[in-house]
C-alpha cells in the first residue's frame, strides 16, 4: 500500500511541477548595437562625404551611361532610407538621400524593408564598394559581370551601421561626441532639369496628372497584354512637367493589379532616370492618390 | 491544467480505494529476462510520433514468427517499415477497442511513448494470423491489455542513460495482481529528459511525463471492469532534414536547420507539444466456460502541436535554396554554366563554413526587423505559427469470443468511433511585433492587399493579430466509423485453418470556421457529408507436416474507405471533396513456410499485396505559380512483395544465433491521375502524374542482420551485425506531373525531347535514393541480486563501426529546376533534382539500463 501512496503523490509531484522547456522568450532591446550591418563603423565628420560632393568626385563615371569605379578612400555617407522593397517595387534596392541629393543603392538581398524602413538612418562606409551608373543611373553597388551590379548583402552588412537620431563620434566611449543626423527622408515636387542625375534617388511628387497605358487596366498586367522589361510595365504619366515620363511597376508589386485611375492623381515615387526616359517607381499602394 | 489535476485527483480516488481493500503482495518474479525486449526499443521516440511526417513505422510482433517479433527493434535504427507499409494498415487496439488515429489512419505510438513495461503486455497478430479482437489489417494487428490484472506484480524501477533524443530516461511501474477480494491496481510512470547540452541532435530538446493508472474489480459472477487512464504530456523539439550539401559544410549529417541563436542562447524554431488523455473503461463479461464478452468504451482528446518559423517575406531558414554555394555555380555541369558565379559560390561556401551562427537560424535579426516595422507601423515579417491537431475521439469496441468445441473458436465484434479533428493555426510569438493582419500574402499582387479574395476570413476582414489568435484556417474534419467482423478457427486433423470478414462504414464532413475570401460561398459552415460502405474477406490455413514443419497460406481481399485527410481538395480553405474519391482496394496474400525443433526455428515467408483506387493528398509551395498548390493524386496502384526470413540456431544451451533478412519491392504500378489546385486562383486543375515505378520511400526495402547471443552464469553477451540496402526517398509527385513534362519538352531547352513522329519525349526523374550500410550493435547484461531483489544491468552499444552516411528517409524537393515567367522557361543554376532532403542514422551511440525489481 505504502508503494500505491508514493506512486500517487510521485504522480502528483509530477503533474505539478512539470515545466515547460521553451520558454517564453523575452524580446531583446539592442540599443545602439542592431544586430544587422556593423557596428563597428565610427561615424567620423572628417570622412563624410555628401551624395551631392560623391557624385562631383566621381563625376567621370556618374557622367556615363554605364561606368563604374571602386572607391578607394576611406569615406562616409551620412544618409537616411527613403526608399525600399516593402510594396516590391523595389527589387534588391534601397533609395537613400542626404540633404544634397539622392542616390540607388543595389544590394542582393530581399525584405530590406523590414531592416532598414523609410526614415532609417545610416552611415555607409563607401571603401570597396563601387559606384557609378547603369543605364545613366547613379547607383551604389558591387561588380558584376563587367558592370556595376548589386553588392553581396555580406558586403552590405559589413560597410553600412544602422544608426539612430544622433550618432557618436570619436573611439572613446567615456566622452563621446554626438552629431546630429539631419537628413529626413522628405518629398519634393518633380521639376524639370538637365542634370540628370539632380533627382535621382529623390522621392519626388507629381500632383494633378493622369496615367494611361494599353492592355489590360491594372498597373502591371503579366497576362502578356502590355509589353514588360524586367517584370516591369511602364505606364504614360501625363500632364507631367517633362515629356515621355512612366510610372513603372513591377508584375511582383503588392499593387500590379490595381485599376488604373482613370481621373487625375498625384503620385509620390522614387525618382529614377533610365537610358534617357524618367521613371517614377511607387513604394507602396499609397503612393498613388486619386484626388 | 485544470485536465492535469482531474487525472491527478482521478490518480488518488483510485488509490484510496485499492487501500480500502488491501492488497496481496506480489511474489518476487523470478523470471526477468535480461534481454528484455521492453527496455530495448530505445528508438521509440522515433516511432511515428510526429503527426505530419509520413516516416512512421508499425511495430509488428507477433510472437509466433521470429522475423515479425524481431525486426520491430532490431532494425528500428534504420526505421524499417514492416513490407514498406504505411501505419495505417495495421491496426492497433487497446483492450479491444480500436485506438488508431481515425483521420490518417495511425496509430501515434508516441500516445503510449514511455509506458515500455505495460506496452508490452500485447496480443499481436500477422496479416493472416487469427486472434480474439478483430480481423488484422494489411499490416497485422496488435491488441495492448492494460487491464490491471494484466499486468506484472511488484514494484520496479528503470533508470536509463543515453544519447539519442533524449539523455535520462525514469519509470516507475507498480502492480498489485489480482487480491482476495478482486481488486488489481497497476501504475507507471516515466519521464523522458534531454535539453539542447545532451541531445545528440544540436538544438533539439525532449521533455516527456508519462502515465498509466489502471484499476479494476473482479466479481465471482463472471464480470469484470476496468478502469484505465493514460497520457504523456510532452514537449520537444524537432530535427529538420536538409541537404547533402548542407551536411558536407556543416561538416555534420545531423545538421540540424530548425535552431537558431537568440541572444547567444540556442533556441529551437519547430517543437511540439503533444498531450492525448485517455480514459478507458472496460467490460470482461466471462459468460460460461465457452464464452466471453469483452467491451470497451475509450474517449481521446489529443492535443498536438507544432511549431515554425512563418514569414511574409523570404524564407529565414538557413538552408533556404538561394543561400547554398550551389545557387550560384553549377556544380553539377547539368546547365550551360551562363549563370556560373564562382566568386558568389565561394563567398557562400566560406560563410556557410564561418561557423555555426552562419548556418542557423538568425533570430536576433528577425527581432530586429519586427521591432522595426513597429517603427512604421507595419505588419510583423516574421513570427512563428502553431499548428494545432487536435482530435475528440469516443470509440467503442464489443468483442464476443466462443469456443464451440475443442476444436472451433467464433468471434464476432463491433467497433464504433466519433472523431471531432480540430484543425487551426495559431500565433505562437509575434517575435518582437506588434501584429500582422489575417490576409494571404501569397495572393498579394495577384489581387491588391484591399481586395477581399486575400483575406483569410471574411467573418472577421482585414483582422490583426495578436499571440494566441488563430489565423489562416481553422476547420474541423468529423468522421464516424462503424465496423463489424466475424471469424472462425478451426482444427482439422493436421490443418488449422481461419476465415474472417468484415463490413464497415464511414462518413466524414467538414466544418470551416473560417469564410476564406478566395472560396468565400464555399468554406464557412459544414461541406456534404461522403459515406463509404467497405469490408473484406480473409482466410488462412496451416498444415502440420510434422516433425515440427508447418506451412501456412493466406489470402485477402478488402475494400478500405479513403481517409478523411485525403477527401478533401484543400481543406485548409474550402469545402470541396476530392474528386471520384472511392475505397481502396487490397487483394493480399502470403505463403509461409516453419520448421520448429530442438535445434532450429525458422520462419520462412513470401507476400504479395496488390492495392487500387488509392488515394493521397499532399500540400506544397510552387514557385512557378508563386502559390501554394494542393495536390491529390488518384487513382494509384501499389504493388508488394517480398520474401522474409528469421531463423534461431540454437548452437548450444547458452549460444544461438539468429537470422533475420528480406528483400522486397514496393511500388506504384502505372501513372497516377492528379488533381491540383493553385491557392492563388482557386483553380483545380487536372492531370497525369508520370509515377509508374515510384517506390516506398524511408524504408530499407532490403535488410538483413546476423545476431550472436550467448549467456553465461547470469551475463549476457550480444553481438548484432546488420546491412541496410535499397532506401529510396519519397518521390514528389510535382516533377512528374504532365503539365510539367509537357512545357519542359515543348520548351527551347527541350528541343530534343520530340521524337521522330514529334511526340514530346518526356524527361521523368529517377527517384531519388539514399545510402544503406552496415550497422554494428553489441550489448552486454548482467542480472546481479540486491538482497532479496534482481538488479539487471544492460548496456547497449549502437552502431560500433560509427557509420554515419546510413540514410534514414527523406523526401524529394517539390520545386523544378526551372522557373517560368511569361511562359519562357529558364534553367535555373540550382539543382532541385539532384539536392533532396535527408535524414541521416546517428553514428556511435549507447544506452545503459538499470533495472531493479521489489
Amino acid at each position: 500500500m505504502e508503494k500505491i501512496k508514493i506512486f500517487a503523490a510521485l504522480l502528483a509531484g509530477a503533474m505539478c511541477f512539470g515545466s515547460c522547456m521553451d520558454k517564453d522568450w523575452e524580446a531583446p532591446d539592442f540599443g545602439d548595437n542592431p544586430p544587422y550591418g556593423n557596428n563597428e563603423i565610427v561615424p567620423a565628420p572628417s570622412k563624410k562625404i555628401t551624395i551631392a560632393e560623391l557624385k562631383a568626385k566621381y563625376a567621370d563615371v556618374f557622367s556615363q551611361r554605364s561606368a563604374y569605379k571602386l572607391v578607394d578612400e576611406d569615406l562616409q555617407l551620412f544618409a537616411v532610407v527613403n526608399g525600399n522593397d516593402q510594396g516590391g517595387n523595389l527589387y534588391k534596392q534601397l533609395s537613400i538621400q542626404d540633404e544634397t541629393g539622392g542616390i540607388i543603392v543595389g544590394i542582393n538581398a530581399t525584405d530590406l524593408y523590414a531592416l532598414m524602413p523609410v526614415g532609417q538612418k545610416i552611415v555607409i562606409n563607401l571603401k570597396g564598394l563601387y559606384v557609378g551608373t547603369y543605364g545613366s543611373m547613379s547607383q551604389i553597388g558591387g561588380e558584376y559581370n563587367g558592370g556595376l551590379g548589386r553588392m553581396d548583402e555580406n558586403m552590405w552588412k559589413a560597410n553600412v551601421r544602422l544608426v539612430g537620431d544622433k550618432v557618436s563620434v570619436g573611439t572613446s566611449e567615456n566622452d563621446p561626441v554626438y552629431i546630429p543626423m539631419t537628413a529626413v527622408a522628405d518629398t519634393i515636387d518633380f521639376y524639370s532639369t538637365s542634370n540628370n542625375n539632380e533627382l535621382v534617388g529623390r522621392i519626388v511628387r507629381l500632383s494633378g496628372v493622369t496615367i494611361t497605358g494599353d492592355g489590360t487596366q491594372i498597373l502591371a498586367p503579366d497576362d502578356g497584354s502590355v509589353s514588360l522589361t524586367s517584370n516591369c510595365a511602364n505606364r504614360n504619366i501625363n500632364g507631367a512637367p517633362v515629356r515621355g515620363m512612366v510610372l513603372r511597376t513591377s508584375t511582383y508589386s503588392d499593387f500590379a493589379s490595381r485599376p488604373i485611375p482613370t481621373g487625375k492623381v498625384d503620385i509620390y515615387g522614387v525618382c529614377t532616370h533610365f537610358n534617357g526616359t524618367w521613371q517614377i517607381l511607387m513604394r507602396t499602394n499609397s503612393d498613388l492618390v486619386e484626388q | 491544467m485544470k485536465k492535469q489535476f482531474q487525472l491527478v485527483a482521478l490518480a488518488l480516488t483510485a488509490s484510496l480505494s485499492v487501500h480500502a481493500q488491501g492488497i496481496v503482495e506480489s511474489e518476487e518474479d523470478s523470471t526477468v529476462m535480461i534481454n528484455d525486449t521492453g527496455d530495448f526499443t530505445i528508438s521509440e521516440s522515433q516511432l511515428g510520433e510526429d503527426d505530419d511526417m509520413t516516416s512512421d513505422i508499425i511495430q509488428v510482433g507477433s510472437s509466433s514468427n521470429l522475423y515479425t517479433s524481431n525486426i520491430g527493434w532490431t532494425w528500428s535504427a534504420a526505421r524499417f517499415k514492416f513490407r514498406a507499409l504505411d501505419n495505417k494498415y495495421n491496426d492497433v487496439y487497446i483492450n479491444g477497442v480500436q485506438a488508431n488515429q481515425v483521420e490518417n489512419g495511425r496509430f501515434q505510438y508516441s500516445n503510449i511513448g514511455g509506458m515500455n513495461d505495460a506496452a508490452k503486455n500485447k496480443d499481436a497478430a500477422n496479416p493472416f494470423e487469427g486472434n480474439s479482437f478483430f480481423m488484422p489489417g494489411l499490416g497485422g494487428a496488435t491488441n495492448y491489455d492494460f487491464r490491471a490484472s494484466s499486468m506484472s506484480m511488484g514494484s520496479k524501477v528503470t533508470l536509463s542513460g543515453l544519447n539519442r533524443n533524449y539523455t535520462l530516461r525514469g519509470v516507475f511501474s507498480h502492480g498489485t495482481g489480482l487480491s482476495k477480494n478482486g481488486w488489481a491496481f497497476y501504475g507507471t510512470l516515466a519521464y523522458r529528459w534531454s535539453n539542447m547540452e545532451t541531445a545528440a541532435v544540436d538544438g533539439t530538446f525532449y521533455n516527456s511525463l508519462s502515465y498509466m493508472l489502471s484499476l479494476q474489480k473482479k466479481w465471482d459472477n463472471g464480470h469484470s471492469l476496468n478502469l484505465a487512464t493514460w497520457g504523456n504530456p510532452t514537449e520537444r523539439a524537432q530535427q529538420g532534414a536538409s541537404t547533402d550539401e548542407a551536411y558536407w559544410l556543416a561538416n555534420d549529417r545531423l545538421y540540424n536547420p530548425y535552431w537558431g541563436y537568440q541572444g547567444g542562447k540556442k533556441r529551437a524554431s519547430r517543437v511540439v507539444n503533444d498531450f492525448a488523455p485517455t480514459v478507458m473503461l472496460t467490460w470482461d463479461w466471462q459468460i460460461n466456460d465457452r464464452m466471453k464478452l469483452t467491451t470497451s468504451a475509450m474517449m481521446r482528446y489529443q492535443l498536438y502541436s507544432s511549431t515554425k518559423l512563418d514569414y511574409s517575406g523570404t524564407n529565414p531558414a538557413p538552408d533556404y535554396w538561394k543561400r547554398f554555394p550551389s545557387y550560384n555555380y553549377d556544380v553539377w555541369g547539368a546547365t550551360n554554366g551562363s549563370n556560373n558565379d564562382l566568386d558568389a559560390y565561394n563567398t557562400a561556401k566560406e560563410y556557410w563554413q564561418s561557423g555555426p551562427q552562419a548556418r542557423q537560424i538568425n533570430f536576433d535579426e528577425l527581432y530586429f526587423a519586427n521591432q522595426q516595422l513597429n517603427k512604421t507601423q507595419s505588419d510583423a515579417i516574421y513570427w512563428i505559427q502553431a499548428r494545432h491537431n487536435d482530435h475528440l475521439t469516443t470509440s467503442l469496441g464489443s468483442n464476443f469470443t466462443w469456443n464451440t468445441d475443442k476444436n472451433g473458436k467464433f468471434n464476432a465484434g463491433i467497433q464504433l468511433s466519433n472523431t471531432n479533428g480540430m484543425h487551426y493555426q495559431t500565433v505562437d510569438d509575434l517575435l518582437g511585433g506588434e501584429y500582422f493582419h489575417n490576409v494571404d500574402r501569397h495572393l498579394v499582387g495577384t489581387y491588391t492587399d484591399t481586395d477581399p479574395r486575400v483575406d483569410y476570413d471574411l467573418n472577421n476582414p482585414n483582422r490583426r493579430l495578436k499571440v494566441g489568435d488563430r489565423y489562416a484556417y481553422d476547420y474541423n474534419l468529423k468522421v464516424q466509423k462503424f465496423n463489424a467482423y466475424a471469424s472462425y478457427a478451426r482444427n482439422m486433423g493436421i490443418s488449422h485453418s481461419y476465415v474472417a470478414a468484415r463490413l464497415g462504414g464511414s462518413r466524414m464532413w467538414r466544418e470551416g470556421n473560417m469564410r476564406n475570401g478566395l472560396f468565400a460561398d464555399n468554406s464557412y459552415g459544414e461541406s456534404g457529408v461522403a459515406g463509404f460502405l467497405d469490408g473484406g474477406v480473409k482466410v488462412a490455413s496451416t498444415l502440420n507436416l510434422g516433425h515440427g514443419h508447418a506451412i501456412s497460406l493466406g489470402a485477402g481481399f478488402e475494400a478500405k474507405s479513403p481517409n478523411a485527410r485525403d477527401a478533401f481538395i484543400c481543406p485548409e480553405k474550402m469545402n470541396d471533396f476530392v474528386y471520384n474519391l472511392k475505397n481502396e482496394k487490397i487483394a493480399s496474400a502470403e505463403v509461409s513456410y516453419s520448421v520448429n525443433n530442438s535445434w532450429l526455428r525458422l520462419n520462412l515467408t513470401g507476400y504479395f499485396s496488390h492495392r487500387y483506387d488509392g488515394t493521397e493528398w499532399s500540400c506544397f509551395y510552387d514557385d512557378n505559380e508563386s502559390s501554394f498548390v494542393y495536390v491529390s493524386s488518384q487513382n494509384i496502384t501499389k504493388r508488394n512483395y517480398g520474401v522474409e526470413l528469421g531463423a534461431k540456431f540454437k548452437v548450444t544451451s547458452n549460444f544461438d544465433i539468429t537470422l533475420l533478412g528480406t528483400w522486397s519491392e514496393a511500388k506504384i504500378v502505372g501513372n497516377t491521375d492528379v488533381d491540383y489546385m493553385l491557392s492563388d486562383k482557386g483553380e483545380l486543375r487536372r492531370t497525369e502524374c508520370f509515377a509508374d515505378g515510384m517506390r516506398e520511400g524511408g524504408t530499407p526495402l532490403a535488410a538483413a542482420s546476423i545476431a550472436l547471443n550467448y549467456r553465461v552464469k547470469g551475463w549476457y553477451l550480444g553481438l548484432t551485425g546488420n546491412y541496410y540496402d535499397r532506401i529510396y526517398l519519397s518521390y514528389t509527385p510535382v516533377t512528374r506531373l504532365k503539365t510539367v513534362q509537357d512545357l519542359w519538352a515543348n520548351n527551347k531547352y527541350g528541343g530534343a525531347y520530340i521524337d521522330e513522329e514529334g511526340n514530346p519525349v518526356y524527361a521523368v526523374p529517377e527517384q531519388a535514393k539514399g545510402n544503406g550500410g552496415f550497422v554494428l550493435d553489441a550489448s552486454i547484461g548482467k542480472q546481479f541480486r540486491l538482497g532479496k531483489h534482481p538488479l539487471s544491468v544492460n548496456l547497449n552499444l549502437c552502431n560500433i563501426t560509427n557509420n554515419r552516411s546510413l540514410c534514414t528517409g527523406g523526401y524529394e524537393q517539390s520545386r523544378a529546376n526551372y522557373s517560368v515567367s511569361n511562359e519562357d522557361l529558364n534553367i535555373r543554376t540550382y539543382n532541385f533534382l539532384k539536392n533532396p532532403k535527408k535524414y541521416y542514422a546517428q553514428g556511435f551511440n549507447f544506452m545503459l539500463n538499470l533495472n531493479y525489481r521489489f
